[in-house]
């Protein structure tokens, strides 16, 4: 229940910068995820808001109140590891009092609350047992209830979900989010997966090499990517990228010529930029038969995934695109196809800096 | 306990007899000891006619009678507290420091830690028997001038000084025990609000137990086993110095001296056979799907 402000955080083990310089602002009771590869620095930004790390430079701030330097312990945070972390020679009920007795609650309060947030985490009936007797989604479960339990200015989750099988994280993942906003606590959430920051967050900020490229609600991240990281790596299967020379009004790729897209014109002629790299996503295009105004290629594979269908088209020898079709249309291997993208969805991203040009 | 339920089984009794085989003569040296300490005489010689079963052997070394004839008399029972107090003094002394250093070795970072360990190693690697005379050195300079306090000292000094052999080796093992614990599991203690002693004995000691035990144990085994330090330093006697004592005086009767040596023995394989059990039980690590 604190805003939360990074203000210029840098952090470096030895030679290796984890962290570069970053800025970022995490409203109260804000749901904000940190999504990037693995070996982004997510992890390490959450452990140096937590108080594990020390950042090399730069200030952490609890609403007004300067924590830089403030012990774990006193940052009033709980943190969910990725490996749940319970202590595995304690049961359950110990588990989870274990923070409030190391606070030396009285007796009565710890067991009272103990079973407060079991019960609302529907492990009630597990307290007697072992962690070890438990499955992954009940371990998972006790350890959010051992971070909740001294109820916790910050939440803290560092890739929760990850250890857990995909029916159950699916399951998880609507109820974190429920129980996030019912308890109405500051929560920062680290993953690598894209779609459970999309479903979840009321924020993202994506982060590659230890910067942050881009914040923004989960809209904004998807239909405006800033970057052509960012636009790589959220949804699934990927936004395309297939390189385009500027030639006049239109476009060149490999064997087709497509107009340039409207909300693109001006900003072409003012950058007078010719290479660019044509980036849409793959529910943003419709697939015709045959030759028609779009990019031309031919059928390399084709994935039915029940409702629909991913087709991988190959425009030129090596460079494919995946394009969504609806299940009843056929293909067969080899037929000649053409892609027409949503004009308005195109991103155009810069081939030097693969910065979207908008921004440039 | 599990293993590979599709391994070759076909050689597996040569292997069998091979260990049994190159074990015979330890075996055999254990058997003889135990059988003539029942007997009139040493059946040392292999030889079934000289067993002639007797348990008053037994009964002399518990009354402290050392020979058969004459009245040299002994408190076994004395001495066999001593070799106690000296054993579980080395172990407890073992265990607190190692177990203590251990972890800090593995979890602190602070100046010189790599060079102590370094250190830790070279001293492991010194034979407790060169170190016996700056050892004593230091025992001379330290000793008591009140005569009252003489045996205390003894006592003392020389749990320290075996402790101290054992340590080094005894850190190091700590220190593998303690980098095998997930990172996460003391973070975790610390964002609960404990500090870190606090998580070095709620959360750390209890998942180390088998270490600690095995620690404990080897710390007891040397206590109870020592000679040299024993003997140069300790006052009173423990049982052996008791052994190694009595062993060449022409009044000993040998069959009493194996039944002494058979209850130096004892200890040692109880304190095993319980620690074993406890030692193969260790905890099914925290992560399941």
């Amino acid at each position: 229940m604190v805003k939360i402000t990074l203000d210029r955080i840098t952090k470096k083990f030895g030679k290796f910068t984890a962290l570069n310089n970053i800025t970022l602002e995490i409203e109260d009771k804000e749901f904000m995820a940190l999504l990037g590869p693995s070996g982004s620095g997510k992890s390490t930004l959450l452990y140096t808001i937590a108080g594990i790390y020390k950042p090399t430079s730069g200030k952490i701030y609890f609403d007004e109140r300067d924590v830089t330097e403030v012990p774990p312990k006193d940052r009033n945070v709980g943190l969910v590891f990725q490996n749940w972390a319970l202590y595995p020679h304690m049961k359950v009920f110990k588990n989870i009092a274990f923070p409030l007795e190391l606070k030396k609650a009285p007796k009565e309060e710890i067991e009272k609350k103990v079973r407060e947030v079991a019960k609302m985490l529907h492990i009630d009936h597990l307290l007697d047992r072992y962690p070890w007797q438990l499955s992954g989604g009940q371990q998972q479960r006790v350890a959010i209830a051992r971070a909740l339990v001294k109820e916790p200015d910050v939440l803290l989750l560092d890739e929760p979900l990850s250890n857990l099988d995909a029916l159950l994280r699916l399951e998880v993942r609507a109820e974190l989010k429920r129980l996030q906003k019912e308890l109405g606590i500051t929560a920062v959430y680290v993953t690598h997966d894209q779609a459970e920051a999309l479903a979840m967050a009321d924020r993202i900020a994506i982060i590659k090499d230890g910067n942050i490229l881009q914040v923004g609600d989960p809209d904004e991240v998807y239909y405006k990517p800033m970057y052509k990281f960012v636009a790589g790596f959220l949804g699934s299967p990927p936004m395309n990228f297939v390189e385009a020379e500027v030639e006049g009004d239109m476009l060149r790729i490999y064997h087709s010529r497509i107009p340039i897209p409207k909300q693109y014109g001006e900003i072409i002629k003012k950058l007078n930029i010719t290479e660019v790299l044509f980036g849409f996503r793959p529910h943003d295009a419709e697939i015709v038969r045959g030759e028609a105004e779009g990019i031309k290629g031919e059928i390399y594979s084709f994935e039915p995934l029940g409702r629909e269908q991913i087709i991988t088209v190959a425009v030129d020898s090596d460079v494919f695109v995946k394009v969504f079709a609806p299940e009843e249309e056929h293909f067969r291997f080899g037929e000649k196809v053409t892609i027409v993208p949503r004009e308005d969805r195109v991103i155009l991203f810069d081939k030097k800096t693969e910065k979207a040009l908008e921004y440039l | 306990m599990r293993d590979v339920e599709t391994r070759p089984k076909k050689g597996e009794w040569i292997i069998v007899f091979t260990i049994l085989f190159a074990s015979l003569p330890l075996i055999l040296g254990f058997a003889l000891l135990v059988i003539s300490s029942f007997s009139r005489d040493m059946v040392t010689n292999l030889s079934l006619s000289s067993f002639r079963p007797t348990i008053e052997n037994w009964i002399n070394v518990f009354q402290g009678k050392l020979a058969i004839t004459g009245g040299i008399r002994q408190n076994i029972l004395k001495i066999t507290l001593n070799t106690l107090v000296v054993a579980l003094g080395v172990s407890g002394t073992v265990t607190l420091i190692s177990t203590l250093a251990g972890y800090s070795l593995s979890r602190i970072k602070f100046k010189g830690r790599k060079l102590m360990m370094l250190l830790l190693l070279m001293l492991h690697a010194f034979p407790g028997v060169a170190l016996i005379v700056g050892v004593y050195l230091l025992y001379r300079l330290t000793f008591p001038q009140e005569p009252s306090f003489v045996r205390l000292y003894s006592f003392f000094y020389v749990i320290l000084a075996r402790a101290a052999l054992e340590i080094p080796m005894s850190v190091w093992l700590m220190k593998g025990f303690f980098d095998t614990i997930p990172w996460e599991l003391e973070w975790s203690g610390i964002i609960d609000g404990a500090s870190r002693i606090k998580v070095w004995r709620q959360i750390m000691l209890p998942l180390i137990k088998p270490g600690i035990l095995a620690v404990a144990l080897f710390g007891f085994l040397a206590g109870w086993q020592d000679l040299i330090y024993v003997r140069t330093f300790l006052i009173d006697q423990t049982l052996a110095t008791f052994i190694e004592a009595n062993i060449e005086a022409e009044y000993s009767h040998m069959p009493l001296i194996a039944a002494a040596g058979t209850l130096y023995l004892l200890p040692t394989i109880i304190f095993f056979l319980t620690a074993q059990q406890l030692l193969l039980q260790s905890y099914s690590g925290g992560i399941k799907g």
